[in-house]
């Protein structure tokens, strides 16, 4: 790249200095990005919080015309989308998962420090993306949940319905990348000694949270992939007219949505767990629990999605089974809501505002848990879906919940974060104002579900009984507005001119308060070897059960500053421009193909191919330039290698999702084409070429692992070119279907085939251009003995494609003339 | 000892869930609100009440008892910092960590098991051959209602007899919609290309409210219903009367209008029977509601406004402004023109 970013200085004290903007925007420090998502995050709560007050003000009374109908849709479905995609998600993972996570487990940063830059820029993008509407006109209307066939042109026919599945398909790919990223560094980047039952309760709960976006994200990428087809190319994915039905997106919305809720709690509930012991002066109760009950609650997450489709008419067997898999989720809920009553009990309380936060969080979430048990009754259901009691349900375990959390990671963590003590007076006014407002605001609205109001009505009769109620919730609402306005405030008072903090100002258990604050980019000199949970306390008293009271061992406030042999041993990688102009390129080729400008699409998606073979010359092997793991990976496996499998897990839900919907939808399909279609001899041919092909990568690798550096790069070239023979195949046989009329959008058949069997293509495609770029990097030297780890992290991505292409083979292929019910 | 803070705490914490308290018990003691869904008035809502009075409680148990442990662990078995002595250092507890896994699974298991027989018994899968057929059509943003055992079709408002079992059959004419009848059938989504069932027995006459439940675009909020439960004799009246011809006015402003509606193009979507109409046609992808008996009809325009002739001349002058996003045109009826039209309509009782 032309312009060089300006190199690290490791000897500053924290990782705020230095740099300028040109340092922020380049920078890859886990510690600066997850700021930079802190402060998007606060600015797009801010204006979450303006779209609710809109919301309410419009309300207020019966017959309103403060906002036009088409307004009000606007402005619910943004609340909605803004505070889940872009304030709540952001914040927990992004925000404070980010800045903790490296932190609490030891380590110098995430696993891909240039990946999480480039999945804050891909974010930010798809955060403005959905926001585009602001400028252009015409913000999603659709609700948060966007059901089909209400988001088709026909019924949809502005641009409104496309920034929400764009902006929703490139903050998918922010997430996941994300996920990858953490999941990596959790399993691999612990710092020795953390096994798994030694880790913090914060990093069970985002570990656990990862797994589920990129478990639960590609239902959705499915999803919107569906939509955007129906909108562009004309096909019938969810339209009636042509055998499909509109449940599908459903079903793929809340496979996807179920877990969301999970990854919304779930860090909620590892911050709730990391600051009552602190406050408490006690160690977390039943911490095996704790950490099992978590996972109990994302396993069971992925079987209640049907809880949301009560109405939709599913038959008695499904609306009990999900009846009973729904209930079963409030067991593990349960025993968390009492561990974190037990972890307060007997102890020596502090009540400082993350404390006072964290203790409301418990009630006002239970308030919620509760009412959710209601709903997974299914005749409950019948009368309080889609009214206003859901809307109180949901409010209390997000607001009273979740972002009562958040904020009581804000008072906690902030010291850590910018060096600088909150203010307590003011917190302690926005915690009691806040709980107060939020109550007047949120419980009427179960008096207003039982009186039978329904969501997302944008004016209502008077003399229903929902005047009053309306009335003073919105009048609550204003002033729960308003308190936010203390805490903004606060933030930002308080990170210039607050109380300086020192290291460890909560005598606080976990390791990130071992290090300064703010921390130094490296963030640990050298970090303790970890021999049990609460390894900064035990480091401090000796014993995990001690009470915090008698003399400390070690005191981090007092520690001598690094010397220069310290700091010349530690090593971080350097800033970049490539996330920034990747993600650039991304929001480029996205908003082109919204404007309809498409040399913007192609503009976009050049540069981006042009920076990704660029940056691969660059680190032929990704890891070249990562920061010194304090101490050994921890399953002996590499980063990326762990990565690939954790990718290949997402994409496995993303082929099962596309491959299903071929499946229900293959007999409904109407008229021709139908599977008869098919050539198998001429396909069974490319099948035998790419399977052969995984043989020839074995070879490759083979060869690179011995050091044979002429036949590695002649079998890597080799497979490479039975790549290219399967895809000329299925050039072939795509032409030989147009000529023969089927068009993508003929019916549903053929675009469930073309899209399955097209992205499959695609995932081939991006192989060959991987494995031609390695040949090279291999031809000229680049690839040694040392490093067939990247050939062989080519190979498992190969090879997996390779696998789904037999299933699809067989599935599609050869079982084509196998009727389904 | 900080008796400042602990006092504010207590004080404020005990204000809050007073302030819940009250709020609950002045919530469920509300009025006779015609959407109330805790005033069943059908077999179906009593079982659906049942239920949920039932979860209610033990949910209120439950809150109790975490209350109860919040204040015990907040306000009496923990200390202050500054506290002379040692804080606890429990930990674990495998008898308590045994007994709330154990406790609310059984509470669970109270639940499910009359959730699951609720759910069998209201969603039959057969019903008495006597039950009435009632199909429900849903439109944006308005509810068709016919009858096919006698021929009724109607729009807005839909009549029942009580003591017999009705069968709703439901399906969407274009996008999601649901139907939701709180006092008498609770809810269920109206899919385009599904048909779905709601089957109940009504057992007391009165005139009920209903609205669409699903998000359905831009004037989902003016997409209600009335459901009126008649006695068997009214209904037998009703349905004789719908079935009868359109009233044709002798003289008078509504004679006039009778002519104005052979001119105008308000046919194209809606029926008058015997006089006019493209019945179970589609015009351009949209239908209106029939109008052979409107007059009889206590509201219109998805039952959002009573049916006055101010009204309806608001309506016909510019439906979009009663309804925004409606499917109706604006078509430049003023004047006499629009005074007789609309005599016509409020003529067809």
């Amino acid at each position: 790249m032309a312009a060089q970013p300006k190199p690290l200085h490791l000897e500053q004290a924290s990782y705020l200095e230095g740099g300028g903007i040109y340092g922020w925007l380049t920078t890859i420090d886990h510690k600066r990005i997850a700021v930079m998502y802190g402060v998007t995050a606060l600015l797009l709560m801010g204006l979450g919080g303006i779209e609710a007050m809109l919301i309410r003000a419009q309300l207020i009374v019966p017959d309103n015309h403060f906002l036009t109908a088409d307004f009000y849709n606007q402005i619910f479905t943004m609340h909605g989308l803004t505070m889940i995609f872009l304030v709540v998600m952001p914040l927990e993972t992004g925000f404070f998962g980010n800045f903790l996570i490296p932190l609490q487990i030891g380590a110098r940063d995430v696993a891909f420090p240039r990946v999480n830059a480039l999945s804050f820029w891909i974010f930010l993008l798809g955060a403005m993306v959905l926001n585009f509407g602001w400028i252009w006109g015409g913000l999603p209307n659709g609700g948060w949940f966007g059901y089909a066939n209400l988001s088709e042109v026909y019924y949809s026919p502005g641009l409104n319905i496309d920034y929400y599945d764009v902006g929703l398909l490139i903050l998918g790919v922010s997430s996941v990348m994300s996920a990858l990223n953490f999941f990596v560094t959790i399993v691999n980047m612990r710092a020795p000694g953390m096994t798994f039952m030694r880790m913090p309760m914060f990093i069970w709960a985002l570990l656990v949270t990862v797994i589920l976006l990129l478990l639960a994200f590609p239902a959705l990428t499915v999803g919107l992939i569906f939509l955007f087809a129906d909108r562009y190319f004309d096909t019938h994915f969810y339209r009636v007219i042509a055998g499909a039905t509109p449940i599908l997106w459903q079903h793929l919305f809340w496979i996807f949505g179920h877990p969301e809720v999970y990854i919304m709690a779930l860090p909620a509930f590892g911050m709730i767990s990391e600051i009552l012991p602190v406050f408490s002066r006690k160690p977390l109760f039943g911490y095996p629990m704790m950490a099992y009950s978590i996972i109990l609650i994302a396993f069971l997450s992925y079987g209640v999605w049907g809880h949301h489709m009560f109405a939709t008419g599913m038959g008695p067997v499904a609306d009990s089974a999900f009846s009973i898999t729904s209930m079963l989720i409030a067991i593990p809920t349960g025993v968390k809501v009492f561990s974190w009553i037990a972890t307060v009990w007997g102890g020596r309380l502090r009540f400082t505002t993350a404390m006072l936060f964290a203790l409301g969080f418990i009630l006002e979430f239970t308030i919620g848990g509760l009412s959710g048990v209601m709903h997974a009754s299914a005749p409950v259901d019948m009368e309080q879906t889609d009214s206003y009691i859901i809307i109180a349900h949901f409010h209390y375990v997000l607001f009273g919940g979740v972002l009562m959390a958040i904020l009581a990671s804000f008072y906690y963590w902030f010291p850590k974060i910018s060096g600088r003590m909150m203010n307590e007076t003011l917190g302690k006014w926005h915690f009691w104002l806040t709980t107060i407002f939020f109550n007047c605001t949120f419980f009427p609205m179960h008096f207003l579900g039982e009186l039978g109001m329904p969501r997302r009505i944008y004016t209502y009769a008077p003399g229903m009984g929902w005047d009053f109620w309306n009335f003073f919730e919105s009048v609550s609402a204003f002033f729960l507005g308003a308190t936010f306005l203390i805490f903004f405030f606060n933030v930002a008072y308080s990170w210039f001119n607050g109380e300086r903090a020192s290291a460890d100002p909560w005598n606080a258990r976990t390791l990130e308060w071992m290090t300064p604050s703010p921390p130094p980019v490296y963030n640990f000199v050298t970090v303790p070897a970890v021999h049990s949970r609460d390894a900064f306390w035990v480091e401090k008293y000796g014993d995990v059960e001690a009470s915090g009271l008698g003399e400390k061992r070690l005191n981090v406030d007092y520690l001598p500053p690094p010397s220069a042999e310290e700091i010349a041993a530690i090593h971080m990688p350097e800033p970049s421009l490539y996330p920034l102009v990747m993600g650039g390129a991304i929001f480029l080729a996205g908003v082109g193909m919204l404007v309809g400008w498409y040399r913007l699409v192609f503009g976009g998606l050049g540069l981006l191919a042009f920076t990704a073979i660029s940056m691969s010359f660059e680190y032929i092997d990704w890891g070249q330039d990562n920061p010194h793991q304090v101490g050994e990976s921890f399953l002996g496996l590499d980063n990326r290698k762990l990565g690939i499998w954790a990718f290949i897990g997402s994409e496995c839900v993303f082929f099962a999702s596309l491959i299903s919907t071929y499946m229900v939808y293959k007999s409904r399909s109407i008229g021709y084409p139908d599977a008869q279609i098919l050539n198998i001899p001429l396909t069974s041919f490319s099948t035998f070429v790419l399977l052969m092909s995984s043989l020839l990568m074995v070879l490759a690798l083979a060869g690179y692992q011995r050091g044979d550096r002429f036949w590695g790069t002649f079998w890597l070239f080799g497979t490479a070119f039975f790549g290219c023979i399967f895809l000329g195949g299925q050039v072939f046989e795509f032409h030989d279907f147009y000529a023969r009329g089927m068009l993508y959008n003929s019916n549903l058949f053929s675009q469930c085939f073309y899209t399955l069997v097209g992205f499959h293509g695609f995932h081939v495609f991006i192989g060959v251009c991987w494995l031609i770029t390695m040949a090279i990097a291999g031809a000229r030297g680049k690839i040694g003995k040392s490093r067939a780890l990247s050939v062989e992290i080519a190979g498992l991505y190969w090879h997996f494609v390779d696998i789904v292409w037999v299933v699809i083979f067989t599935l599609i292929y050869l079982m084509r003339t196998i009727k389904h019910a | 000892m900080r008796p400042n803070l602990f006092d504010r705490a207590r004080v404020g914490l005990s204000g809050v869930v007073a302030a819940l308290c009250g709020a609950v018990l002045s919530g469920c003691g509300g009025g006779p609100y015609p959407m109330d869904t805790l005033s069943p008035q059908s077999d179906l809502t009593r079982a659906f009440t049942s239920l949920f009075k039932e979860i209610t409680i033990l949910d209120a148990i439950v809150l109790v008892v975490v209350i109860a442990a919040m204040i015990g662990a907040i306000f009496i078995y923990s200390s202050r910092e500054g506290d002379p002595g040692e804080p606890s250092a429990m930990h674990s507890d495998v008898t308590l960590e045994m007994l709330w896994t154990v406790i609310p699974a059984l509470i669970l298991v109270a639940i499910t098991v009359p959730t699951v027989n609720t759910i069998i018994k209201t969603q039959p899968d057969k019903w008495p051959a006597n039950a009435l057929e009632v199909r429900v059509i849903a439109h944006q943003w308005w509810w068709e209602f016919r009858y096919p055992s006698s021929g009724v079709d109607t729009a807005d408002e839909v009549h029942i007899p009580e003591g017999q079992v009705i069968h709703f059959s439901m399906v969407s004419d274009d996008v999601i919609h649901s139907f939701f009848m709180p006092a008498i059938g609770g809810k269920r989504d109206v899919v385009p290309g599904q048909v779905n069932q709601i089957t109940l027995t009504a057992d007391k006459p009165g005139e009920y409210y209903g609205q669409c439940t699903e998000y359905c675009g831009t004037s989902h909020a003016n997409m209600r219903f009335r459901l009126f439960v008649d006695t068997p004799e009214q209904f037998k009246q009703w349905t004789a009367h719908q079935l009868d011809g359109p009233v044709r006015p002798a003289g008078g402003d509504a004679a006039a209008g009778a002519k104005e509606w052979a001119n105008a193009p308000c046919a194209i979507c809606h029926t008058i029977k015997g006089v006019s109409g493209f019945s179970k046609q589609y015009a351009f992808g949209f239908r209106g509601p029939d109008l052979t008996h409107f007059g009889s009809r206590t509201t219109f325009a998805g039952s959002i406004m009573d049916n006055t002739p101010a009204n309806v001349a608001m309506w016909i002058e510019n439906p979009d402004k009663v309804k925004p996003g409606a499917h109706m045109p604006t078509l430049g009826v003023q004047g006499q023109q629009l005074t007789d039209l609309v005599a016509y309509l409020e003529s067809l009782k």
